[in-house]
Order: structure tokens, then C-alpha cells, then sequence
């Protein structure tokens, strides 16, 4: 987001682009800066917001899941929730388990030194065995700390969201990134996202590459 | 509450520079009186950009904070200069894209940040065209 004076401010919900050459323009909006967790805003559903997650979180001791399907913006809510839950006192550690991350081995050394305050967050977290789900929630509960994953599904903590979407959604964050259409429009998004319904992240990466196509360039 | 506006200049703005060209200028925080501008960093870097994991390198780097007394010890006017690397390149693709830029960061209290970016090229690398099967 941009303040008055244009300048970018870091930690809140929509970049602006980052191009950083002369022809602004250039920058395709489904570049991964524009639409990667952080960058991008969580949409809400009607009736909800991020202040009313941290309460629902607070009222589950901090415990929590949000569930939803693979590129649906799991990682990009709990991009947004982070700065409220430093803000509501806690000290939110994220650990972020890529394919094939069973355990959290290269993370032991920051869990045992996180304090009373600390809530982990696992982003991803049915990557890790059944074992190390098992020791990571007993080590939280004798430790005090809260336990905020994403997963597929269920993993048996209280729901904090569920971020399944539809076309609707799609469009809006569409809109977002592309306000003008003029070289993607809202059926090529409606085609993209029919190619991988629920999967928001591959419709922008199948509209990235279409943008690219169309894109004038300069000799 | 009121926020610095940043600004950043080049000395000479080229359509593009070569490796061992100096790139310098100038760069600014005009904040206002009592404001909460903890430290500033100036850079020259690149990123990538595109549809992956996007990479960066900081080419030079510069960084100034509040002083002992609580002075901001960066308000005025202050230069840059650095001579420019051979690699990589300003590149257009379509897969990734390389940016030059000179970032000026300031952060605010709270863990806030203001970013300003002056964008340049670096080298003349001409577009890539993305082909239809």
C-alpha cells in the first residue's frame, strides 16, 4: 500500500508494484512481488475480519487451524494475522515447511528458546510426520505456547478459518491487481481459474504467462 | 500522524548506465519535527522478478541511525555514489526479469518501514518476446 507521499509502507495488505525498471508498466501484476503472502490481500468473506480472527484465537487459548485447498490463500491470511498478533502482545514465530519437510529439526534450537509469549505457527504443516505432529503439539502445550498450522484439512485444533474459494473471490483479487483489464481481462481469468478451480495461486500463474504474450515491448 | 517523505535523485539520469559507469545522487528524508525515524538505509541493488522465487543482491549499501542523543542524524541532503558491475545486467525476460534500483528504506517505529525506489538500467540488454506454440 501506498501512503500520500507514494512511498510503499511494508506490513500492510497490497503492494504497490516494485519495478524497478523505467517503464513502470512493465511489471507483469501476477509477478510472484505482486501476488506472493504478504503482498497480496486476504479477502475476507462478509461479516469477518483479521481483528475478529485474533479474538477467536484468543478465546481458543491461541490455538487455531485454517484449512483450505492448495493455493487458496492460507499463507497469505496468516501473512496479514502476523502483525495483529504482535499487536495483541504475542511473539509469533512462523516456521514454514516446504515439500518433503517431515520434521522440525532445523528449528528445535529457535523453539526451545521461544518464550511464555511466543505462538508457532507452522505453515504447512501436514508436511511433518505423525510423530513430530504429536511432538510439536505436546512440546506448545507443556510450554505454554499457542499453535496456529495451515493445512488440507483438519488436523483437530479449532477452526480459525476455512479459505476455500470460489470464482466470486477470484474476481475480486483480480480486480485488485489488475483494475484496468487492458491486457488480461475478467474472461481470462474466468477461463484460467476453470482450468484449476480452488487453486487461486496456478490461475495467476497461468495469467502471468498470457500477460507475458501480450505485453508490448520495447526493441 | 505525519510520515517522512522520502525522495532519491540521480546526478545524471541516463536511459541506461554501463558497467563501470558511477551511478550518484542524492537522496532525502524530510521528516517532520518529533517524528519517529529510527534509522535509514540507502542501497544499490538488484532483484529479480516473475513467477518464482525471486532473488537480490545488494551491490552497495549504506545505513545511518539516530545518533546518542536522539538526534536524527540524516536529516538534509546526502549523496551516493558507487561504481556500477559488470553483472548481472537489467533484463527484461520473460520468465524473470532483473531490476536495478537505488532503495532508500527508512523505519519508523514499530517495526514500520517507508521504501522509496529509484529504478535505473544497467547495460543494454534488448527485451525478450514471449513466443505462442
Amino acid at each position: 500500500m501506498s501512503d500520500a507521499a507514494g512511498h510503499r509502507e511494508f506490513g500492510v495488505k497490497v503492494a504497490a508494484p516494485r519495478s524497478a525498471d523505467n517503464d513502470r508498466s512493465a511489471s507483469n501484476p501476477f509477478s510472484t512481488c505482486r501476488v506472493r503472502p504478504g503482498a497480496l490481500a486476504y479477502l475476507f468473506p462478509a461479516g469477518l475480519d483479521a481483528a475478529m480472527l485474533v479474538e477467536r484465537l484468543r478465546s481458543d487459548g491461541w490455538r487455531g487451524q485454517i484449512i483450505g485447498p492448495h493455493g487458496s490463500g492460507k499463507s497469505t491470511l496468516l501473512a496479514m494475522l502476523l502483525p495483529l498478533l504482535s499487536d495483541a502482545g504475542r511473539d509469533p514465530l512462523l516456521i514454514t515447511l516446504h515439500d518433503g519437510e517431515r520434521s522440525l529439526a532445523a528449528h528445535r534450537a529457535t523453539l526451545a528458546k521461544a518464550g511464555r509469549r511466543t505462538i508457532v505457527i507452522v505453515d504447512g504443516y501436514e508436511q511433518l510426520a505423525p510423530w513430530n505432529k504429536c511432538r510439536l503439539r505436546r512440546q506448545c502445550h507443556r510450554q505454554e505456547h499457542g499453535l496456529i498450522v495451515t493445512a488440507h484439512k483438519s488436523v483437530g485444533l479449532p477452526l480459525l478459518a476455512d479459505t476455500a474459494i470460489d470464482a466470486t473471490i477470484a474476481a475480486r483479487v483480480f480486480q485488485l491487481l489488475v483494475p484496468d483489464e487492458t491486457l488480461v481481462t475478467r474472461d481470462d481469468l474466468l477461463n484460467a481459474y476453470a482450468a484449476h478451480p480452488g487453486d487461486l495461486r496456478e490461475t495467476f500463474f497461468d495469467l502471468y504467462d498470457l500477460y507475458e504474450m501480450r505485453r508490448p515491448r520495447k526493441e | 500522524m505525519s510520515v517522512p517523505i522520502l525522495t532519491v535523485t540521480l546526478n545524471e539520469p541516463r536511459e541506461a548506465y554501463q558497467p563501470g559507469d558511477t551511478l550518484s545522487g542524492t537522496y532525502q528524508v524530510h521528516a517532520p519535527p518529533g517524528g519517529e525515524s529510527q534509522a535509514l538505509e540507502i542501497s544499490v541493488l538488484w532483484t529479480t522478478e516473475g513467477k518464482g522465487d525471486e532473488d537480490m543482491a545488494v551491490h552497495s549499501f549504506e545505513r545511518a541511525t539516530v545518533d546518542e542523543t536522539g538526534q536524527i542524524a540524516f536529516l538534509g541532503p546526502r549523496q551516493f555514489s558507487t561504481v556500477l558491475p559488470n553483472s548481472p545486467l537489467t533484463y527484461d525476460g520473460v520468465i524473470v526479469k532483473i531490476r536495478w534500483c537505488v532503495r532508500l528504506r527508512v523505519f519508523l517505529a514499530r517495526g514500520k518501514q517507508l521504501v522509496e525506489e529509484c529504478p535505473f538500467r544497467l547495460g543494454t540488454i534488448p527485451a525478450a518476446r514471449a513466443v505462442l506454440p
